[in-house]
């Protein structure tokens, strides 16, 4: 379990990394928490690893016109830790407090979860629900994707050579609204099976985001208009898991979002 | 004699050591200009080798050599074990490296020695093995190659059957598992040409059988290998039989002269470390119309895996001697098949076969009280086994226990503070009785102590640990017997060179044997202080008495005490040490054996399982073990729920999952899962102290009984919340959510075949 050769570079600036990353056969550093184990198995062989750490304007959180945004290199335990974000996005809080362990999340960054989009993590369940927009910069400039666009498949983003994930920006929470992420996990801080993020405002808005449906966080619309529409929660959460094949994951589904919406309900 | 500290519950005297991170692991050994080893291994799980086409040195950046099976001529495989009355076949045991085939992914293949472990994985790539692959064999029941089998036949059990009142069968098994423990394998070797030695640097659980198996395989004296067992960070029975990894870094540095070091990594540790269990089993028991049990047939498959290590035979040929339980059963027909299978080979994992016949005789013991339609505590009653020694059908001499009185206070206990009567919605409840009796202790270990100035005590204990916690364990025995503080001991482990002679560590075993042999080298020491007393004191030596004071003689002859600091420098000093002996030391040995005691318990668990989502939760487990007379309870309490704490993981996540191809599909730690601290619940304990008869401590065995009785107690609670249905463990949320609501597939209890 040690790593194919690879050169390592300390990224002297953003425009450095993208300049490495659209020039050579590299992959960008954040955390590490999934890279340097992909390395280790000699899954992942680059040839240049470019730092991100080094890289202090890319890790900050803040508020900004009531809109959260969060630096791609914002560690996963600063998030679980705001107290801006539990009072504002609480979803995101109780999202990240499933991510591994205290250790794996003083370490992981939020951008880091994204970009190696693992169809088992909860945060990109938890900022899909939340409508977040996904800043991407490259050499030729910045673009702006929402999950939808961003989260293509098993591990794969929009994310083009050369490009990286800059800033992950929340839109401001309505008034009245309440949230909840529920999931099943084998063990405590384990890949979640499924999960059910939930973010309503009865009569107003519902955003239903799915983990384990599919291998990209999916919203369940036709469960979001049905409660918009005064559909129970039952039949909000059965239409939520209808697509699912599996009859145990569907169950497990539409049990996680009912329970979801029992809490934001009750 | 008082018993001031055996019982007392000491804390551990290394613990400060190891919590400050000051222990040394043999990762920790440095020895300058160390080579570094790493291993290519089959892709295949069945496969012939073609060819092997490795690299020079000169072709890869520190590689200094790569090591194949065609280097090895001399060296025999593996050394085997047979168990008493089994069948072991010949020509099946591992070999250091293949020469012609393969039979588990993962296999070691060829070693490539490089400057650095990085080098060496790099150049590792470069080695080409050419093979032809074949279809593995993967079920025990489609093997047709029998490692190794036992059977044993005893009274007329075909006529029982016939004449019985009813028949329960069951069809059991349990999946395969990895020890894990959190220090990986690993070896370093150096050798010295001129003195023809090997030293070697080993985490194992013990020198003797470690040695005895390099000597075996390297075809050298035991004499000229020098074995040093560093801290050890846990072994659970993965450790007693060296890696087939330890002896090729062995013959790298006598042949290359430099120093070697083999650090397992986890992959390495997950996919080529011998696993546990993996066995299965159907079990028919004859009862009369009021409950009786008359006899039992078992015939059971265990997945033994490609090759035989030196004790893959032993979990199985124990699962099956054990499979009567704790119950009174006068006849039964037992055989066990150790199949070969192309997976990694399995042996000994914390219960080594306990808890397989535990699972299997505890669940069918609960069929037969829901069959009969019996109270299945009433059910146990009628059948404990109650005088001792009892002989088994199934050859072994239970020496001693109190079955009746474990399953009391286990009922006791969980009928004390129940936890919360109130039942979520959607949630189906149940419980569980396991009971069980282990075999633990057997053969011998020694032990030899000597006097220092000051009254110091050093012992040398043929044992050695690996996180049980034997240093304030056996200086308490021995502080007691010489009347003196733990304090005044210091015991010394874990090095052949000062080792006296003994097996190991292993079997739950070290306080009956090696435990012993201290309590009678200490007695010898207290024999031999007497008589150094009794020639001071002028008087005879059965006149003198060991006090705390120290060695005084009657009454009649004064009140003069000699304490053990004066004898000290007495023994040393010509004028006052007895002509007949030579100034010195005082010093004892003794070696001490016995036959194997058995310890016992009951275990209860209570569980809920979420109907909607089908996750499990157990909600208390409470444990009651009797290991005969407790010499630490504290380090007694560690063992029982670390024991438990694995067994819970057996129950709820663990599993070693294997595709079509042979390939291990949970060869990481992302995919084999382990419980956290959050999954543990409530676990009560209570101790039954039933003294065995065979040792002079009354010790039986704490080790393995936690990771026994655990096991059936929450398959039986599982089984109890499904309404009698039967699934198999790990039971994951998905299992038990298809058992709620899918329909039984296909008959389960099927009539065993006869031959």
């Amino acid at each position: 379990m040690k790593p194919a050769p690879f050169a390592y570079r300390p990224a002297p600036s953003v425009a450095g990394a993208l300049d490495v990353l659209a020039t050579e056969d590299a992959v960008a550093l954040a955390g590490g928490q999934s890279l340097i184990p992909l390395l280790n198995f000699r899954l992942a062989r680059p040839e240049v690893l470019v730092d991100l750490n080094p890289l202090t304007e890319l890790d900050h959180l803040e508020i900004s016109q009531g809109s959260l945004r969060i630096g791609a290199l914002t560690r996963q335990a600063t998030l679980q830790r705001s107290p801006a974000v539990a009072a504002g996005w609480p979803l995101l809080t109780e999202a990240v407090s499933h991510v591994g362990h205290a250790a794996i999340r003083n370490r992981g960054t939020v951008g880091g979860s994204v970009a190696h989009a693992d169809p088992a993590a909860e945060l990109p369940v938890a900022l899909a629900a939340l409508d977040a927009r996904f800043h991407l910069r490259s050499g030729s400039g910045e673009r702006t994707l929402s999950a939808s666009e961003l989260f293509r498949g098993p591990m794969t983003t929009a994310l083009e050579t050369g490009e990286l994930l800059v800033e992950i920006e929340v839109p401001p929470a309505a008034p009245g609204v309440r949230m909840a992420f529920l999931e099943h996990a084998r063990t405590h801080g384990d890949f979640a099976v499924a999960g059910a993020a939930v973010v309503v405002v009865p009569g107003e808005r519902a955003a239903i985001a799915l983990l384990g449906a599919a291998p990209v966080p999916v919203r369940a619309s036709a469960a979001e208009r049905a409660f918009l529409e005064g559909a129970d929660g039952a039949e909000v959460a059965r239409l939520a898991g209808a697509d699912v094949g599996d009859r145990y994951r569907r169950a497990l589904l539409t049990t996680l979002t009912r329970r979801a919406l029992e809490r934001v309900l009750a | 004699m008082t018993t001031r500290l055996v019982g007392a519950p000491l804390t551990r005297r290394e613990d400060a050591r190891v919590l400050r991170g000051e222990t040394r692991y043999v990762d920790d050994i440095a020895i300058p200009g160390v080579a570094h080893a790493a291993f290519v291994r089959s892709p295949h799980a069945s496969a012939l080798i073609r060819s092997i086409s490795v690299p020079q040195p000169a072709q890869a950046d520190g590689l200094l050599a790569v090591i194949t099976g065609r280097d090895l001529d001399g060296l025999r495989p593996f050394p085997v074990m047979e168990p008493n009355g089994a069948r072991v076949a010949e020509g099946e045991a591992h070999p250091v490296l293949p020469l012609d085939d393969v039979r588990y992914a993962g296999q070691p293949v060829a070693a490539v020695i490089a400057r650095t472990r990085a080098l060496a994985e790099d150049a590792a790539e470069l080695v080409e093995v050419e093979y032809e692959a074949r279809d593995p064999v993967l079920s025990p029941r489609a093997s047709d190659l029998a490692l190794m089998s036992w059977s044993r036949r005893t009274g007329d059990v075909d006529v029982a059957f016939a004449a019985a009142a009813h028949v329960v069968s069951g069809r059991y098994a349990l999946p395969r598992l990895v020890a894990a423990p959190m220090e990986s394998r690993g070896a370093v070797a150096e050798y010295d040409a001129g003195e023809d030695a090997l030293t070697m640097w080993c985490s194992a659980q013990d020198i003797h059988r470690s040695r005895a198996q390099l000597s075996h395989i390297l075809g050298r004296d035991e004499a000229s290998i020098h074995l040093i067992i560093p801290d050890v960070g846990g072994a659970f029975g993965s450790k007693g039989v060296i890696a087939p990894e330890v002896a090729a870094i062995a013959v790298a540095a006598i042949r290359l002269g430099i120093p070697v070091k083999w650090t397992e990594d986890r992959l390495e540790n997950l996919v080529g470390a011998y696993q546990g269990r993996g066995i299965e089993g159907d079990v028919e028991l004859a009862l009369s119309a009021d409950g009786r049990m008359l006899a039992l047939r078992a015939r059971l498959w265990a997945d033994l895996g490609g090759y035989l290590l030196t004790t893959t035979p032993v979990p199985p040929h124990t699962a099956a001697t054990l499979i009567t339980g704790v119950y009174d059963i006068p006849v039964a027909d037992v055989e066990v098949i150790g199949a070969r299978t192309h997976k990694v080979p399995t042996g000994p994992y914390r219960g080594a076969g306990r808890p397989d016949a535990a699972y299997m005789i505890e669940r069918l013991v609960d069929q037969a009280a829901r069959e009969l339609e019996l109270d299945r505590i009433e059910l146990r009653r009628r059948n404990l086994i109650r005088r001792f020694p009892h002989r088994t059908p199934t050859g072994l001499e239970y020496d001693s226990g109190d079955y009746e009185h474990c399953l009391d206070l286990a009922l006791e206990l969980a009928g004390r503070d129940e936890p919360s009567r109130t039942r979520p919605a959607d949630t189906a409840r149940g419980t569980g009785i396991g009971m069980y009796v282990e075999r633990a202790g057997g053969a011998f270990e020694s032990a030899r102590i000597e006097l220092h100035a000051g009254g110091r005590f050093v012992i040398d204990s043929s044992s050695s640990p690996h996180g049980q916690g034997h240093d304030i364990t056996f200086a308490q025995i021995a502080a007691d017997r010489l009347q003196t503080e733990p304090g005044m001991i210091e015991l010394r482990f874990g090095d052949s060179a000062s080792s006296p002679g003994g097996v190991g560590t292993f079997g739950s075993r070290s306080v009956a044997q090696a435990g012993s042999a201290v309590a009678l080298a200490a007695d010898a020491m207290v024999g031999e202080g007497a008589g150094l007393a009794a020639h001071l004191l002028g008087v005879d030596v059965g006149a003198v008495a060991l006090t705390a004071g120290g060695f005084v003689g009657s009454p009649e002859g004064g009140s003069e005490a000699l304490s053990w600091p004066e004898l000290a420098e007495a023994a040393s000093d010509p004028a006052r040490t007895p002509p007949a002996r030579d100034p010195g030391p005082l010093e004892a040995v003794a070696r001490f054996e016995s036959a194997n005691v058995f310890s016992s318990g009951a275990h209860a668990a209570d569980v809920d399982i979420d109907r909607e989502t089908g996750q499990l939760t157990i909600r208390r487990l409470v444990a009651v073990d009797d290991a005969g007379t407790l010499i630490n309870p504290l380090l007694v309490h560690g063992q029982v729920i670390g024991g438990v704490v694995q067994a819970l993981g057996e129950c709820l996540v663990e599993e070693a999952v294997y595709d079509e191809d042979g390939q291990m599909r949970s060869g990481s730690f992302l995919d084999y899962s382990l419980l956290t601290a959050a999954e543990i619940p409530p676990i009560i304990t209570g101790e039954v102290e039933t003294p065995t008869p065979l040792n002079p401590l009354g010790a039986k065995g704490a080790g393995e009984g936690g990771a026994v009785g655990a096991l059936p107690a929450v398959a039986n609670a599982v089984a109890d919340a499904l309404g009698g249905r039967h699934v198999e463990p790990p039971y994951t949320a998905d299992k038990l959510w298809r058992a709620l609501h899918e329909p039984v597939s296909g008959t389960r209890s099927e009539p065993m075949s006869r031959r």
